[in-house]
C-alpha cells in the first residue's frame, strides 16, 4: 500500500506540474509579420496615412510590366521575345489563330497586371480615403488633399481595365469586396472616370495651396505641390477626354495641365525605380546582353521609320547579335532593343509633355483647327529632327500624321498607346501581322474570376 | 516504448516465482526451419507470471512452482506464439518456433498510449519493418524506402537530386490546398517534414518556392535507425491524432537496446549510381537547320554544323551532364545492449552519396542514443536523442525563367553540333541558343543546404497500481524537434546570364529555424469485466510549432565572394515568422473479449490557434470492431486459421494554414519611402479546419496455419469543409479569401496477399502482393468551377469541378461541354498500383529478394517534352511519322495538333525497385576464423531502381517539379534524372 501511495504521490506531482503551465491554454496569437488592415480603420495616425499614400504610389506602378510587355505587343510596337516560355510569342501574338480567352496566358483568371493590379491600386486609394476620413489626427485640408490625390490616381488606374476589355465594360463600383457593382459600358465608364478625376481636381483645390501635405516619391518631383498634382490630374483628364472624343474637353484639360509647348517633352510624373528594397526598372535590359528574353523593337516600327528620326536613333539600339526565339509557330528575330533607360533605376514617366502636345494636335485636328494642329505637330517633328509637316491639313490626313507621330513619340510607353489608338480610330487592321503571322486582338473578355464571382453569388 | 503493457510487467515479476519451484525443466528454443537457436525468446507458464528468457545459445531453464501439468507459452519476436504442455516427468523440452510470416503477433500502435496485436487489429495498418525498409538495399531517405511497400500510398519525387524531395499521399488526397502529406511522428515527436525553401526558384526565375526542389526534411532521419514504421492511412485509424491526421499518420519507431550482451555492429555500403533512364537527343542535318532556323540565322548555323562535322564533335548533352557515375558510401555503427535496469542503443551513421550530376551530393551525419532505464520498479524512463547534420548540394535542374539556371531547360535548346564545354583558358563559350551556358553553371554555381537538427524524445511511465487482473499506469511523454537550415544559392558574376545583368552575380542566403515541441500525459487503466479485457485511456496533448525564416539576397558581387556584404545590391528577400499552438484531450476505451471480439471507441477534442476561433474544440470520434471468427470455439477449419471481418470509423482534420485569419497590410518600398499596401487576400475569421471521416471495412484471413494471409480493405473517405481559396471579383482589389466550401470523396480498395510459398529447411520463399486503387470525386465544390495548377490551359492544368476529380488534367482546345470549358486529357490518379515482393532464403545464410512495382494509368504533364520540342532537340524531332512534310516536333498528336493534349502523357510503368542478394557466414566458419570475437558477418549486393519499363517520354514517370502539393504535383519539367543505384554491403557484428 505504501508503494501505491507513493505512486499516487508521483502522479499528483506530475499532475501539478501539468496544471501549473496548463497545456490546454493557448495564447492569443497576432500576425507576427504585418500590421492589420483593421489598425488603420479608425483614428489612423499621420504616419499611417503616410504609409498608405506611399503604398498607393507602389500600387500605382503595378501595371507597368504587364502592360508594357503585353499591350505593346498587341499593338506591334514591340515583341516581347522570351525563349523560356514560347507563349509570350504564340499566345500574345495570336499565332495559329489563338484569341484571348478568360484566363489567357499572361493574365490568368484575374486578368493579372491588366485588370487585378490596377484595381488593387483603386482599392488602396479607397482604403486610404477611408482611413483619412475616419481619423481626427489630420486636418480637413490634409484630408481633402488625400482625397484629391487618391481620386487622381484612381482616374488613371480605371482607364487600364477599361481599355483592356473595351466594349465589354468594367465595374466602377468596387468599394465592397463582397458586393461589386455591375459592369458598365466603356463610354459610361469613361464618363464616370471623368467625374472621379474632376472630383479629385476639386478636392485638391479645396486643400489649399503650397506643398502636398504628405511625402511623395521623387516620381512626383516638380509635381508635389497642390498645383502640380492638379496639373497631373488635368493631364490624365486630357488623355481620358481624347478617349471620350470630347475634343474641347481635351483642350480645356490641357490648359490646366503641365503642358508646355516650349518645354522639355519628357517632363511629367514618373514611377520611380531603384535597387532593393525598391524594385528595378522592369523595362531595362543591359545593352547587347547575351540573353534571349528581351523586349525588342517590332520590325514594322523600324521599316516605317522616317530617315533621320532622332526618336529612332535615341530609343532603339541595334544589337550586335540579334535575339532569336523559335517556337512551334516559327522563329522571330529581334534586331533592336530598347535604349530609353540609362540604368535599371531609371524612372518611367507615365504621362509626358510630348503626349500632351500630341493630344493638343489631335484635339485641334478633330475640331477642324488645322493650323493649330500643325503647329503642335511641328513641335514634335522638329524635336525629332524630321522637319515641319508638309502634308494635307484635312482632318483625316492630320489624324494619319498624328497617329504616325504617336507611334514614335510614345513608342512602347507603359500604356499600349498604339493598340488603343488604332482601336479608337478603327484601324486595328492597319497593324501589320505579316511579320509574325499573328492576330490583332480587339479586346479581352472579362477575366474568369469576375464571372466566377457573379456565378458564386448567383447573378 | 510507449507501450508494452502486460509483457513488461510479467517479465518484471518472473524472478519472484522462483522460490516456490517444485520441478524444473530446461531446453533450447530454435527456429523450426533452420534449426538456428533463438536468443531472447520468452517462455511463460500459462496463467502465471513465471517464466524465463533464452540465453545467447537459445537455452533456458525454468522452475515450475507446482507439481502438476502446466502449459508453456513460448514467444519470440518475429515468430508465431506456441503453447506447449509439460508434465513433471519431463526435464528437457526443446521447442521449435515457426516464423511469423504474416506478422500476426506484431504489436501495432493504435492510439497515443495503446497498441494492439495485429491479429486483433480492426484497421488496415501497414507496418514496415526494418527488414522491409532497408533489408534489401540502402535508400537515402526513409520515405524513398517506402515505395511499393505501403498499399494505398502514392509516392512521388521531385527528381533524382540527392537528398530527398519526396511526397507521400495516402488514400488519395484529403486536401485541395495543403500538401496532403501525412503527419510524421518519430518516437513520439511531431517532426518537421516541410519541403523548405532554398531560393533556387527565385534566383533561377522559376517562381514560387514550390519549384525550389527543396528536400523534405524527413531526409534527415537515418533509415537504418528505424525499427518499424506504422502507417495509419486514414481517419478511421488515425482519429486519435486529431487535427493533423487528415492525410494519415506515419509513426516511426527507432531501434532500442535489449537486455544482454553488448553488440557492436559495423556496416559499410559502397555503391555507385548511374541514371536510370536517358532519352537521347536529336541529330541535326543541313535540311533540319534550314527548316528550324530563320533565314538570317541559317548561315552561321550551317557553318557551325559543318565545323562540327569536319571534326566529328557532336555532343550529346544529356549524356554529358547526366550520365556520370556517382560514388555512394554509407558507414553505420551500432552499439546496443544493456542490463535488466538500463538498456541502450547508440548509433552513428555517415552517408556520403554523390549525385550523377557533377558537384551534387548528399551527406548526412547522424548520431543517436536511445536509452531505457528503470528508475525504480515502478518508474521507467525512456529517452531518444538524435543529432543530425545534413549537407545537400542539389544542383540546377527543373524550371527556370530566362536565367538559364537549369541544365535540362538550357540543353533543350542547344543543338548537338555546338560545343559548350569549357575552353582551355578556363572560360566558357557563350551559349547562343539560350541565356546561359549550363556547363559553367554546373561547374561553378552553388545550391547548398546545411541542416543542423536535434530531435529529443522522452517517455516516463509510472506504474501506479497493480492487482491480480488490473493495472493503472500514467505516461508522460514528449519531445522536441529543433531544425536549423542554412541555404545558399550562388550564381557567380562571370556566368553568361549574370554578365547580361546590371548587377552580375547573385547570392541568396537563407536561414530557417523551426522548433516543435509536443507533450502528452495520459492515464491507462487495464481491467477485466468478466471475460472482457478493458483498456481505458484518457489524456491530453499539447503541440507548439515555431518557425522563423530569413532570406537575404545580394546581387552585383565582388568576384569570387559569397558574403552578402560583398554585394552591390543587398536585399532582404523574405522574413517570415509563425507561431502555432494546439491542445487536445482524448479518451479511448478498448474492449477485448478473449481475442474473439475486439472493439474500440474513442474521441479526441482539439483546438488550435490556426482556427478562426482558437478556443473552439473540435471533436474527432472513432469506433471500430474486429471479430476473430477463428478464435471462437465453433470454428474448426484446417484451412482457414484466421478469419477476421473488421469495420472502423473515424474522423480527423487538416489544419488551417497559418495566417488565414489575418488581413494584413504589406510592407513595400518605393523611391526611398516605406509604404503599406492592402493585402489582396482577406482573412477569414470564421475559418475552420478541414475535416475527414472515413469508413473502412475489410477482412483479414489466414490460411494453412497462417502461412498465407490475405488482407482486404475497402474505404470511403469523405472530407468536408475543405480549405480552398474563394476567388473574389478581382475588380474589388482583393483576389481571395480562404473558404470551407468543398467536399471530396476518396474511395479505394487495398488488397494484400502474403505468405510462405515454400518452406523447407534449405529453401524458403516468402512472397507478398499488394494491390491498391483509389478514386477521387469532388462531391461539392461550393465555389464556381475553376482550373488551377501547372502552367495554364495551354500546357495542361487541373479541373476543380463538382463530379470530377481535382486531379483531372484539362487543357486546350476549348470544349464547352466540359465544366471549365477545356478538353479533358487525363488524370493524375493511377488506375491501380500493384507491388510484388519476394524473398528467398537459400541453404544456410543466402538470401535473395526483389521488389517489383507496377503502376497502371495516371498521367503526367510532361513539359520536358514541351521544352525539347521547342528547341528541336527531342529525339526524333525531325522525323515525320505521318509523312505530311511537317516534322513530328512541330506536330504532336493528338489531332488537332499542338494543343495541351500533346503534353499529357500516360505515366504507367513497371519498376524493378529493389534487388538484394546477401550471404551470412556460417557460425562455425566465424568461430574458426575469429574465435568468439565476431558474432556475425553478412555480405551482399543490391540494386535500387534496377529497371524501368514505361512508354512515358521522361526520365521517370514518378517525378514532379512541384514537390509536395496535393494537386498538380505530376508536372515534369526538366527534372534531375532518377538514378539506378548499385551497392556492395558488409556488416560485421562483434
Amino acid at each position: 500500500m505504501k508503494n501505491i501511495a507513493k505512486n499516487i504521490g508521483f502522479a499528483l506531482i506530475a499532475a501539478t506540474i501539468i496544471a501549473s503551465c496548463n497545456p490546454l491554454e493557448l495564447d492569443d496569437i497576432q500576425d507576427p509579420n504585418n500590421p492589420s488592415v483593421g489598425s488603420i480603420a479608425k483614428n489612423a495616425s499621420p504616419e499611417q496615412i503616410q504609409f498608405l499614400i506611399t503604398g498607393l504610389e507602389s500600387r500605382h506602378r503595378g501595371y507597368v510590366t504587364n502592360i508594357s510587355q503585353a499591350w505593346n505587343t498587341f499593338g506591334r510596337e514591340i515583341w516581347y521575345l522570351n525563349a523560356s516560355d514560347p507563349r509570350f510569342q504564340t499566345d500574345w501574338l495570336g499565332q495559329n489563330g489563338r484569341v484571348p480567352d478568360r484566363s489567357y496566358f499572361g493574365f490568368g483568371n484575374t486578368g493579372g497586371g491588366s485588370w487585378a493590379t490596377p484595381y488593387q491600386a483603386i482599392k488602396q486609394a479607397d482604403v486610404l480615403k477611408l482611413a483619412a476620413d475616419n481619423t481626427d489626427n489630420i486636418t480637413a485640408a490634409q484630408k481633402s488633399a488625400v482625397v484629391g490625390f487618391s481620386k487622381t490616381i484612381q482616374g488613371y488606374q480605371y482607364m487600364i481595365p477599361a481599355n483592356f476589355v473595351y466594349n465589354n465594360g468594367i465595374r466602377m463600383d468596387v468599394t465592397n469586396p463582397l458586393k461589386p457593382g455591375p459592369f458598365v459600358p466603356y463610354e459610361e465608364a469613361l464618363n464616370q472616370i471623368n467625374t472621379i478625376l474632376d472630383e479629385g481636381f476639386q478636392a485638391l483645390g479645396a486643400s489649399g495651396s503650397g506643398n502636398f501635405p504628405f511625402k511623395l516619391t521623387s516620381g512626383f518631383n516638380g509635381f508635389n505641390t497642390i498645383t502640380g498634382l492638379q496639373q497631373v490630374n488635368r493631364a490624365i483628364a486630357a488623355r481620358l477626354n481624347a478617349y471620350r472624343k470630347d475634343w474641347q474637353g481635351v483642350l480645356t484639360a490641357l490648359e490646366g495641365s503641365f503642358m508646355n509647348l516650349n518645354g522639355n517633352l519628357n517632363a511629367g510624373p514618373a514611377h520611380p525605380y531603384g535597387a532593393a528594397p525598391d524594385i528595378f526598372n522592369p523595362l531595362y535590359y543591359v545593352p547587347n546582353a547575351a540573353v534571349n528574353t528581351m523586349i525588342v523593337v517590332h520590325p514594322s516600327v523600324l521599316d516605317d521609320a522616317t530617315p533621320g528620326d532622332l526618336r529612332v536613333q535615341n530609343k532603339f539600339l541595334k544589337r550586335t547579335n540579334p535575339v532569336t526565339v523559335t517556337t512551334d509557330a516559327g522563329a522571330l528575330v529581334g534586331t533592336h532593343q530598347d535604349a530609353r533607360w540609362v540604368s535599371n533605376s531609371s524612372p518611367i514617366t507615365y504621362i509626358r509633355n510630348e503626349e500632351l502636345i500630341l493630344l493638343k494636335a489631335e484635339a485641334h485636328a478633330n475640331l477642324n483647327q488645322g493650323t493649330a494642329a500643325v503647329a503642335a505637330i511641328n513641335i514634335i517633328r522638329n524635336a525629332a529632327g524630321i522637319g515641319p509637316y508638309t502634308g494635307a491639313t484635312t482632318t483625316a490626313a492630320l489624324i494619319d500624321e498624328i497617329l504616325y507621330q504617336r507611334r514614335y513619340s510614345l513608342w512602347a510607353e507603359p500604356w499600349g498607346h498604339r493598340w488603343i489608338d488604332a482601336r479608337r480610330y478603327d484601324r486595328l487592321a492597319d497593324i501589320p501581322t505579316s511579320y509574325d503571322k499573328g492576330t490583332i486582338f480587339t479586346q479581352f473578355p472579362h477575366p474568369q474570376a469576375e464571372l466566377s464571382w457573379d456565378d458564386y453569388i448567383g447573378n | 516504448m510507449i507501450n508494452k503493457p502486460l509483457l513488461t510487467l510479467i517479465l518484471l515479476f518472473c524472478t519472484i516465482g522462483i522460490s516456490w519451484a517444485q520441478y524444473s525443466i530446461k531446453g533450447t528454443v530454435s527456429d523450426e526451419r533452420t534449426g538456428e537457436p533463438l536468443i531472447g525468446a520468452s517462455i511463460l507458464i500459462k496463467g502465471t507470471t513465471s517464466g524465463a528468457v533464452t540465453d545467447l545459445d537459445g537455452n533456458y531453464t525454468l522452475e515450475i512452482n507446482n507439481s502438476g501439468n502446466v502449459e508453456l507459452v513460448v514467444s519470440s519476436i518475429g515468430y508465431l506464439k506456441k503453447t506447449i504442455p509439460v508434465n513433471p516427468n519431463q526435464s528437457v523440452v526443446n521447442i521449435q518456433l515457426n516464423e511469423d510470416a504474416t506478422n500476426l503477433e506484431e504489436v501495432v500502435v493504435t492510439g497515443l498510449v495503446s497498441s494492439v496485436k495485429r491479429s486483433n487489429l480492426a484497421n488496415a495498418v501497414t507496418t514496415v519493418s526494418a527488414r522491409d525498409l532497408t533489408g534489401t538495399t540502402t535508400i537515402q531517405t526513409t520515405d524513398g524506402a517506402l515505395y511499393g511497400k505501403v498499399a494505398g500510398a502514392t509516392i512521388r519525387s521531385n527528381g533524382g537530386a540527392p537528398g530527398g524531395g519526396i511526397s507521400i499521399q495516402l488514400r488519395g488526397i484529403s486536401s485541395l490546398q495543403s500538401a496532403s502529406q501525412p503527419l510524421i511522428i518519430v518516437d513520439g515527436v511531431y517532426i518537421n517534414n516541410a519541403s523548405q525553401r532554398t531560393g533556387r526558384a527565385t534566383v533561377s526565375g522559376a517562381g514560387a518556392s514550390s519549384q525550389d526542389d527543396g528536400a523534405n526534411r524527413l531526409a534527415d532521419i537515418n533509415p537504418a535507425d528505424i525499427e518499424t514504421i506504422e502507417v495509419l492511412k486514414g481517419p478511421s485509424a488515425a482519429a486519435i491524432y486529431g487535427t493533423r491526421a487528415n492525410a494519415g499518420v506515419i509513426i516511426i519507431t527507432t531501434k532500442r537496446g535489449a537486455e544482454g550482451r553488448t553488440t557492436v555492429s559495423l556496416s559499410q555500403d559502397v555503391g555507385f549510381a548511374k541514371p536510370l533512364r536517358l532519352l537521347g537527343v536529336d541529330d541535326w542535318s543541313e535540311e533540319k537547320i534550314n527548316f528550324f532556323f530563320p533565314e538570317s540565322r541559317r548561315p552561321i548555323e550551317l557553318e557551325r554544323f559543318r565545323a562540327a562535322q569536319s571534326t566529328g564533335t557532336f555532343i550529346d548533352y544529356e549524356d554529358f551532364f547526366y550520365n556520370n557515375t556517382a560514388l555512394l558510401l554509407n558507414t553505420r555503427i551500432n552499439v546496443s545492449g544493456g542490463s535488466e535496469k538500463t538498456k541502450f542503443f547508440v548509433s552513428g551513421n555517415i552517408t556520403d552519396e554523390d549525385g550523377t550530376v557533377k558537384n551534387t551530393g548528399f551527406e548526412r551525419y547522424s548520431i543517436r542514443a536511445n536509452i531505457d532505464h528503470k528508475i525504480t520498479d515502478k518508474i521507467k524512463l525512456g529517452i531518444s536523442s538524435n543529432y543530425i547534420r545534413s549537407n545537400t548540394d542539389r544542383g540546377f535542374t527543373g524550371n527556370q525563367n530566362n536565367t538559364g539556371a537549369s541544365i535540362g531547360y538550357s540543353i533543350s535548346y542547344v543543338p548537338n553540333y555546338y560545343d559548350l564545354r569549357r575552353n582551355d583558358d578556363g572560360t566558357y563559350p557563350i551559349n547562343p541558343y539560350f541565356s546561359e551556358n549550363p556547363v559553367s553553371v554546373t561547374d561553378n554555381a552553388v545550391n547548398n543546404s546545411q541542416v543542423n537538427r536535434f530531435i529529443q524524445a522522452f517517455t516516463l511511465d509510472f506504474d501506479i497500481l497493480k492487482t491480480q487482473n488490473s493495472y493503472l499506469k500514467a505516461t508522460v511523454a514528449g519531445g522536441l524537434d529543433y531544425l536549423q537550415n542554412s541555404t545558399q544559392i550562388y550564381l557567380p558574376e562571370f556566368l553568361q546570364f549574370q554578365r547580361s545583368q546590371a548587377n552580375p552575380g547573385d547570392l541568396f542566403i537563407g536561414r530557417q529555424e523551426s522548433f516543435n515541441t509536443n507533450f502528452q500525459a495520459a492515464l491507462v487503466y487495464n481491467w477485466n469485466l468478466g471475460t472482457v479485457n478493458m483498456n481505458s485511456q484518457a489524456g491530453l496533448v499539447r503541440l507548439d510549432f515555431d518557425n522563423n525564416s530569413l532570406f537575404n539576397r545580394g546581387r552585383g558581387l565582388v568576384p569570387g565572394q559569397r558574403n552578402l556584404k560583398q554585394a552591390n545590391i543587398q536585399e532582404i528577400n523574405e522574413q517570415f515568422n509563425s507561431k502555432i499552438q494546439e491542445a487536445g484531450i482524448f479518451l479511448q476505451q478498448e474492449a477485448n473479449w478473449e481475442d474473439k471480439i475486439v472493439g474500440t471507441v474513442g474521441v479526441r477534442w482539439d483546438k488550435s490557434t490556426l482556427n478562426g476561433d482558437p478556443n473552439e474544440f473540435y471533436a474527432f470520434p472513432r469506433a471500430s470492431v474486429a471479430f476473430n471468427i477463428a478464435n471462437f470455439d465453433f470454428w474448426n477449419s484446417g484451412v482457414i486459421s484466421q478469419l477476421k471481418p473488421r469495420i472502423a470509423y473515424g474522423e480527423t482534420a487538416g489544419p488551417v494554414p497559418f495566417g488565414a485569419t489575418f488581413t494584413p497590410l504589406g510592407g513595400t518600398n518605393i523611391g526611398g519611402l516605406l509604404g503599406s499596401t492592402v493585402s489582396t487576400t482577406i482573412g477569414n475569421t470564421l475559418i475552420q479546419p478541414e475535416t475527414a471521416s472515413e469508413l473502412e471495412f475489410g477482412v483479414d484471413a489466414g490460411f494453412f496455419n497462417n502461412r498465407i494471409s490475405l488482407e482486404a480493405t475497402y474505404y470511403i473517405k469523405n472530407t468536408q469543409n475543405n480549405l480552398q481559396n474563394l476567388n473574389l471579383a478581382p475588380s474589388t482589389g482583393v483576389n481571395t479569401t480562404l473558404s470551407n466550401e468543398a467536399e471530396l470523396q476518396n474511395k479505394g480498395l487495398e488488397l494484400g496477399l502474403s505468405g510462405t510459398v515454400v518452406e523447407k529447411s534449405n529453401f524458403r520463399w516468402f512472397s507478398r502482393i499488394l494491390y491498391w486503387q483509389n478514386t477521387i470525386e469532388m462531391t461539392r465544390l461550393g465555389v464556381p468551377t475553376y482550373i488551377s495548377g501547372g502552367f495554364g490551359s495551354g500546357l495542361g492544368t487541373f479541373l476543380y469541378a463538382e463530379g470530377y476529380s481535382p486531379t483531372t488534367i484539362v487543357g486546350t482546345p476549348a470544349d464547352p461541354s466540359i465544366p471549365g470549358g477545356f478538353t479533358i486529357w487525363g488524370d493524375a490518379q493511377p488506375d491501380f498500383n500493384l507491388s510484388f515482393s519476394n524473398s528467398f532464403s537459400i541453404y544456410k545464410g543466402l538470401e535473395f529478394s526483389f521488389l517489383v512495382d507496377w503502376r497502371n494509368g495516371g498521367s503526367n504533364v510532361n513539359l520536358s517534352s514541351f521544352l525539347a520540342d521547342g528547341g528541336g532537340t527531342t529525339n526524333g524531332w525531325f522525323d515525320d511519322d505521318n509523312g505530311d512534310g511537317i516534322p513530328n516536333g512541330r506536330q504532336r498528336n493528338p489531332e488537332p495538333y499542338n494543343n495541351a493534349g500533346r503534353w499529357v502523357q500516360d505515366a504507367s510503368f513497371v519498376k524493378i525497385r529493389e534487388i538484394g542478394l546477401y550471404y551470412t557466414l556460417p557460425k562455425t566458419t566465424l568461430s574458426e576464423w575469429f574465435g568468439t570475437t565476431v558474432q556475425n558477418i553478412r555480405v551482399g549486393t543490391s540494386v535500387n531502381n534496377a529497371f524501368l519499363f514505361t512508354d512515358y517520354d521522361g526520365y521517370d514517370p514518378e517525378t514532379s517539379s512541384f514537390g509536395a502539393q496535393s494537386v498538380g504535383n505530376n508536372v515534369d519539367i526538366a527534372p534531375y534524372p532518377t538514378s539506378r543505384r548499385i551497392f556492395f554491403h558488409v556488416t560485421i557484428d562483434f
